[in-house]
């Protein structure tokens, strides 16, 4: 077979074809690793899979269904469109098929979003009506545009210009306001100057997600520009998907690196972290509470720095230039828990399943809103595995992630808490007078 | 023919609406191909079909009605645990029903008796892990932690971990299965009582030998779902998982458990080497080490293997003699102490040298590393994997390499690498493997040709063999081994499927692929009577 | 031409013989099974005798009852509906001692002292029962599938490739011994399974009606260096299965079994008169048997890591037990009894089991050894009730694979020429069947008429099962007919 040329352009399906071509079937990208795999329970870490269970839920099947598609032998159905959208592209499976291959799973989903979309049959209809809340008022919610500020308090200090931006997020601006305050509070203990974009939009997390990448596309245009007539030299968010967004998906769609944003991008929880190891921040109050970490996905197995590539592929499937993949080794998972365990009088036990094996809270990237019952069976799992650990509090860092896990503990009458990374850092250094 | 509307309506009375699906997106996700065991050869192309339903009991009941139902209806059916035995785990025929057993995932163990009870979708890692918390351990067959281990111990079920504890086909205890009719029969202990799996043999003459023979039927008999299985004493420290993907491994309790490497001056001395430690019984493992796995636990990608791969040349290769092994202090600390001096006393006799060695296990254990075979070059077959003796073993492999050298390209070009051997029963046994690999976008014809010209020269040169039953032409294997083990094989299919709707055309699949592919039948030169007429 | 004369002219006059005494011989055993008449008896010399012979039986329908020893405890080669027996005791050649794979080959009719004696020369040994009688086929009794004393190996069954004909008179070799021209063949036999089914699992337990089997491979092992018998009294039978729970789960030992009084009695006795019945007064309610042992380099090693690692359980979990190297009062019974462990019974001496009163109706079964006590309980009961005497009642317990099982055997001694004894024993062992069936014990290899009756109607989907495989093997029902389910 001749060379054929390949990127990792999501825009063109034909690049994934080889990758989809070549799943073994072995559902590493179901299986929580083995060399992890706790036993009958907690075996998995799949949602798509672990709840509608036919193969086709799962990536493995996902990748036959997609080569297909591209063959042109499957046409689109409500089922089709199911079996694509109700995952939250954890990442799990990339992952977990990582770990042994060099088979890019993540990006094939993806790319089917976006042909699905180009070709005139996707995403769901919530999403459509999403998108045209991001279009008409610059958030996901549909909220008045005018709004988006509301969470500031008085208390809070806002500067002018500063080294460092927060980007708030749709979530926390409208949804969650604790946890913006708590971000910002969290920097003016820490004397961090830090602003604001003049005129905050919708980072398009769900727009890229479900494959509408030309709209989402225009919107990381302009929120590049956005930031970078600010000046700012880091970007800091409080929330997973927007990280991700940011971090990864931002060069995606542009076809540049991640250092070459012009910026840099860190999540609250590796701020922080650095903060405290540099000795600017001390977490000094005790909080007695037993509490387990829930490692946001786009935030762990999702947020290694986005390289553009292009080349060739030939026999054996060899590419060059040779490509680094990214794997999800070097995730943000160590940073959280290296804060969490800091605070006095905090415990800090894990779940089963932990890390790059994390269990997706069902939420993310639009999922949530097409498809409700799953995302509240997904957190209803998760919430499970935390009171087998015996936790009394789950902690994520990642305001969609807090949304779901919320209305699951209401709704199953679990008594967990459930709270945001940034509130415990809050009360951990709040009234201390915070640094040394 | 499509399954009927009425049909469709019994069976999803038996499963619920949830269950069941003939909708072609979901079908389409149970197509064999394109990746996979055996991906990009001729039989996956020629003889797979997606299903025409698919269709997922909870349990044992369920599973019964739903084969009388495919009994009463005529429609074929596969039974299918993960399916990751490539092609031959799917249909080959249009319309079938697929019964995927996934949902059977019960489990219960009683570790005084040291067994545990599955179902058929629960896998090698999940029972590991299982086992591992109560200082037991199984053994988890070559084809990895990810398979079904019912499905596993009914066709393969060895390892480097079968030197000590031996044959798969003795681990397997009280057992349900559904017999390809409908009928129902419980095995072993089970045949006295409900809830009583702690033991294999059944009144009289053992039916398990219904069950697989050496290297199983590949679901043409029936559907096993539960199995009791043994668990063998292991020793009380932990293996801790650490590591990040995909850098994750076991790290072991060294004054308990340990592998050690040993580079020895030739393959006899290996060979000495696993003969001394067998009649010194010590060691729970001893296996020869093939490069392509150390080159592929070093590479982190397939370029990175490529480049290391091109190095190496076929001197390098004819003298590269790493014996690996696994030495576990099931009694005590002392133990493994005494085994290692012993066996570092055996080495040394034989002029090996002990070299640095991980206190890790990244493969067998938890076998985490099988999926790595496809890292190379996407296509991948275990050619043949024999249990027999040593003596059987080395030569075998050496026969392969010749053979493969006619059939390179479209084999990956491996220097001559006659394949891997390993001690097995403590020595009463020897093991050899012999894995190819191809690049499935290329003409594969040559992959066809050479499997099946291994077939016939296992018949020549009076090897044993796993390509029995349906993984070559039965008619070609049958008349050359027993004599004539296929007559038997056949008329007890007859006998339990007589609508030869389990899994049809197997066991016969590998003869029709041959009839379908013209590539092949210039190597034709046994006799076939009519095989079965199959869409 | 008659049957007779087609046989005679099949075989030779020097292999056959229907003389009435000679007949006689095959139409009862040391068992309870009512006798049972051949019509002839042929005894060949080699594969090729078996195949002419079965192959006109099977077109004949007579039927064929095989016969590879010449002492029989089970009933199951007393032919019940006449035809030939095929006796296989002249086929005792051992073929082959591969050191090099440990393993050997022997034809059926090769003996356990036979055997034995030929692997004691060359240093090696094969796993064997307790006490086997020394006239005993090894190949017919681990086709039986009787249970080694030997509890260390997790491929504890010896058994490997073997030769059959089928009851259509075909030869037929399973497992690895199945390729062409074996054994020359690379393959040298050392692979039970395959090809295509698990012919060896649908012999084993068959008692011959599912073909004659002409010869097997078996695993051998090497002698130890040094082996070291232990003993220990037990009274309590359950702390001491715990104890047994515990230390076979490391791995330790070798041989490993528990006796009563009554059986070691009967076995280490020498001069019957003076020593049964005060050994019998003076052994403890049962006696924990282990040996462990050094084997092939630095023997002693291994024996100081194992009586540490007992050591060390006995202290700090079962203080009670007290496993020593000898059992006190017994002086001199480890030598005895160590070099007894690793032979059959010896021919000088009357065979154990009927030393006592001349005849033994051995019940047994499978169990978890946590079921033991209960079912002894029952068994005693049971005996009761038919006025046996429960003094008299000789018990073995054998350990399987670490003790994740056990055998459970049950010796009843009696007159065998005194009416009352042999009706008395007979309807025990009828009603403790019922009973112990009942309760969960596992008679897999199910002897006697009632037993057997009882078991394949309770094992109602296995039994029509396996007529369905007996039927695609055996059409007409040739192979010792009438026997287990058939």
């Amino acid at each position: 077979m001749p060379k054929s040329k390949v990127s990792l352009d999501v825009t063109q399906i034909e690049n994934f074809v080889f990758d989809m071509s070549r799943c073994i079937k072995c559902k590493g990208c179901t299986w929580v690793d083995h060399i992890y795999m706790p036993g009958v329970k907690y075996s998995t870490r799949c949602p798509s899979a672990t709840r509608y269970l036919f193969d086709s839920y799962g990536a493995y099947g996902k990748m036959r269904i997609g080569v297909a598609m591209v063959e042109g032998k499957l046409g689109y159905s409500d089922e089709l469109l199911k079996i694509l959208y109700a995952c939250t592209l954890c990442g799990a499976c990339d992952v977990g098929c990582k770990r042994n291959l060099d088979l890019e799973i993540e990006l094939t989903l993806e790319a089917l979003r976006i042909k699905t979309v180009k070709d005139g049959k996707g995403p769901m209809p919530e999403h459509k009506k999403i998108a045209q809340n991001i279009a008409q008022k610059h958030n996901f919610f549909g909220s008045p545009h005018a709004n988006r500020k509301k969470w500031l308090t008085d208390e809070i200090k806002i500067s002018p210009k500063a080294d460092l931006l927060y980007f708030v997020g749709c979530s926390a601006s409208y949804i969650h306001p604790e946890i913006a305050r708590a971000t910002a509070k969290i920097l003016n203990i820490a004397e961090t100057p830090f602003m604001l974009l003049p005129d905050e939009w919708c980072c398009g997390n769900m727009l890229y997600s479900v494959g509408m990448i030309d709209e989402a596309r225009e919107l990381a245009k302009r929120n590049i520009e956005a930031v970078k007539k600010t000046g700012a030299k880091t970007l800091l968010t409080s929330c997973a998907e927007g990280y991700r967004m940011w971090k990864v998906d931002y060069p995606k769609m542009l076809n540049i690196s991640t250092a070459d944003l012009g910026f840099k991008v860190v999540h609250l929880t590796e701020y922080v972290d650095e903060l405290i190891k540099k000795g600017a921040l001390k977490l000094s109050n005790r909080i007695d509470l037993r509490l387990t970490y829930h490692d946001p996905c786009s935030l762990s197995r999702l947020s290694e720095p986005w390289i553009p590539w292009k080349g060739e592929r030939g026999l054996w499937g060899v590419v060059n230039p040779p490509l680094e993949r990214r794997r999800g080794t070097n995730g943000v998972y160590q940073q959280p828990r290296d804060v969490l365990s800091s605070i006095p009088g905090i415990q800090l036990v894990e779940m089963i399943r932990m890390r790059e094996n994390a269990f997706c809270c069902g939420a993310g990237r639009g999922t949530k809103e097409a498809f409700p019952d799953f995302a509240s069976w997904a957190a209803g799992q998760r919430l499970v595995e935390a009171k087998e650990v015996g936790a009394e509090a789950i902690v994520s860092a990642c305001p969609w992630c807090k949304d779901n896990f919320t209305e699951a503990v209401k709704n199953n009458g679990k008594s967990l808490k459930v709270l945001d990374f940034s509130e415990l850092v809050l009360s951990a250094i709040e009234g201390t007078g915070k640094r040394r | 023919m499509a399954i009927s509307k009425e049909a469709y309506k019994v069976l999803e009375s038996i499963v619920g609406s949830e269950y069941i699906s003939t909708d072609p997106t979901i079908c389409e996700g149970y197509r064999s191909g394109p990746g996979g065991y055996e991906s990009g050869l001729g039989y996956e192309r020629v003889m797979t079909k997606i299903p025409g339903c698919v269709i997922m009991p909870r349990t044992t009941e369920e599973v019964q009605k739903t084969v009388k139902v495919c009994n009463r209806y005529k429609i074929p059916y596969v039974p299918y645990s993960t399916g990751f035995y490539g092609p031959r785990s799917h249909p080959h025929v249009s319309d079938a029903l697929i019964i995927d057993l996934k949902r059977m995932d019960d489990f219960e163990i009683d570790e005084k008796h040291l067994y545990a009870i599955v179902g058929s979708g629960v896998i090698y890692s999940e029972l590991q892990a299982e086992a591992m918390k109560r200082g037991l351990y199984i053994v988890i067959g070559g084809g990895g932690s990810q398979v079904s281990a019912i499905a596993n111990m009914l066709g393969d079920g060895w390892s480097p971990l079968s030197y000590r504890v031996g044959l798969p086909h003795r681990r397997i205890l009280g057992t349900e299965l559904i017999l390809p009719d409908g009928e129902l029969v419980r095995l072993g202990s089970l045949a006295f009582q409900e809830d009583d799996y702690h033991w294999g043999e059944g009144p009289g003459p053992d039916l398990r030998g219904l069950l697989r023979g050496f290297t199983g039927h590949r679901g043409f008999l029936g559907i096993v779902t539960k199995m009791a299985i043994k668990l063998l004493p292991f020793q009380p420290e932990k293996l801790v998982p650490t590591g990040i993907s995909p850098n994750t491994a076991l790290e072991l309790p060294e004054r308990r458990v340990k592998w050690i490497n040993f580079t020895m001056p030739s393959k006899d001395s290996m060979r000495k080497a696993m003969v001394e430690m067998a009649n010194a019984e010590i060691g729970a493992g001893a296996t020869k080490v093939p490069i392509f796995w150390r080159v592929i636990a070093r590479a982190k990608s397939k370029e990175e293997f490529w480049e290391l791969w091109s190095k190496e040349n076929e001197e390098r290769i004819a003298n590269f003699h790493v014996l690996r092994v696994l030495l576990i202090g099931f009694t005590s600390e002392e133990q493994l102490e005494y085994e290692e001096k012993v066996l570092m006393e055996i080495v040394g006799e034989l002029g090996g040298e002990a070299r640095r060695t991980r206190p890790t296990d990244e493969s067998w254990f938890k076998n985490a590393d099988s999926a790595g075979m496809w890292l190379m070059c996407g296509g991948y077959v275990s050619v043949d994997y024999v249990i027999e003796t040593l003596e059987h073993a080395i030569p075998h492999g050496e026969n392969y390499a010749k053979l493969k050298r006619n059939f390179t390209p479209p084999l990956m070009p491996d220097y001559g690498d006659p394949g891997w051997f390993q001690s097995f029963e403590l020595g009463h046994q020897g093991y050899s493997e012999f894995l190819v690999y191809w690049d499935p976008d290329e003409n594969t014809d040559g992959v066809d040709q050479f499997y099946l010209e291994t077939s016939k020269e296992n018949i020549r040169k009076r090897f044993y063999t796993s390509l029995l039953g349906s993984h070559q032409p039965l008619y070609l294997t049958g008349p050359a081994y027993g004599p004539n083990y296929h007559k038997w094989l056949l008329k007890i299919k007859d006998e339990f499927d007589p609508q030869f709707i389990c899994h049809p055309p197997v066991p016969l699949n590998h003869d029709v692929f041959v009839e379908r592919a013209p590539w092949l039948h210039a190597q034709k030169d046994w006799e076939s009577p009519e095989l079965p007429k199959s869409s | 031409m008659s049957i007779r004369e087609e046989l005679l002219k099949l075989v030779g006059a020097d292999k056959f013989t229907d003389a009435p005494e000679a007949l006689k011989a095959y139409s009862t055993d040391f068992s309870l099974v009512p006798s049972g008449t051949p019509n002839y008896v042929i005894k060949p010399k080699k594969t090729e005798d078996v195949r002419k012979v079965v192959e006109f039986a099977n077109e004949n329908s007579i039927p064929v009852v095989p016969v590879s020893s010449s002492a029989h405890f089970y009933g199951a080669t007393i032919p019940k509906q006449g035809g030939i027996v095929l006796d296989l005791t002249g086929m005792n050649k051992i073929f082959e001692i591969d050191e090099l794979n440990r393993r050997v080959r022997v034809e059926a009719g090769v003996t356990w002292e036979q055997l034995t004696n030929e692997l004691g020369e060359k240093g090696f040994r094969i796993i064997m029962p307790l006490l086997p009688h020394p006239s005993r086929s090894v190949v017919t009794d681990y086709l039986e599938r009787e249970v080694p004393t030997n509890t260390v190996y997790d491929y504890g069954e010896p058994l490997q490739s073997m030769e059959v004909v089928w009851p259509t008179g075909e030869i037929f070799r399973t497992g690895s011994a199945s390729v062409a021209g074996y054994p020359d063949s690379p393959s040298k036999g050392a692979n039970p399974s395959g090809p295509g089914l698990d012919f060896y699992r649908l012999l084993q337990g068959a008692q011959g009606t599912m073909g004659v089997v002409t010869w097997a491979n078996f695993k051998i092992e090497y002698l130890p260096k040094i082996d070291k018998i232990l003993f220990a009294p037990v009274r309590d039978l359950d702390y001491a299965l715990e104890f047994l729970y515990r230390v076979l789960r490391l791995r330790i030992g070798q041989e490993c079994l528990l006796l009563n009084n009554v059986d070691l009695a009967a076995i280490i006795a020498d001069d019957w008169s003076k020593d049964f019945e005060k050994l019998r007064a003076s052994l403890p309610p049962w006696t924990l048997i282990m040996v462990i042992s050094g084997l092939q380099r630095h023997p002693e090693g291994k024996i100081q890591y194992e009586e540490k690692a007992i050591g060390e359980i006995l202290r700090n979990e079962f203080p009670e037990m007290h496993l020593a190297d000898n059992l006190p009062g017994f002086p001199g019974l480890s030598k005895k009894l160590l070099p007894m462990l690793r032979k059959p019974w010896s021919n000088k001496v009357t065979y154990w089991k009927k030393r006592y009163k001349g005849g033994c109706q051995s019940f047994f079964f499978i169990t978890k050894p946590t079921q033991a006590s209960k079912f002894i309980t029952k068994v005693e009961q049971i005996a009761a009730r038919h006025g046996y005497p429960i003094r008299d009642i000789g018990s073995y317990l054998q350990p399987i694979e670490h003790n994740r099982a056990c055998h459970l055997e049950f010796n009843f001694f009696y007159d065998p020429e005194s009416r009352s004894d042999v009706e008395m024993v007979r309807s025990l062992y009828d009603e403790a069947a019922k009973v112990l069936l009942s309760e969960g014990a596992l008679f897999t290899r199910p002897y006697g008429e009632e037993l057997t009756r009882l078991v394949y109607e309770k094992a109602a989907d296995y039994t029509m099962t396996l007529r369905r495989v007996k039927k695609i093997f055996d059409p007409n029902n040739i192979m010792n007919p009438g026997k287990l389910c058939f």
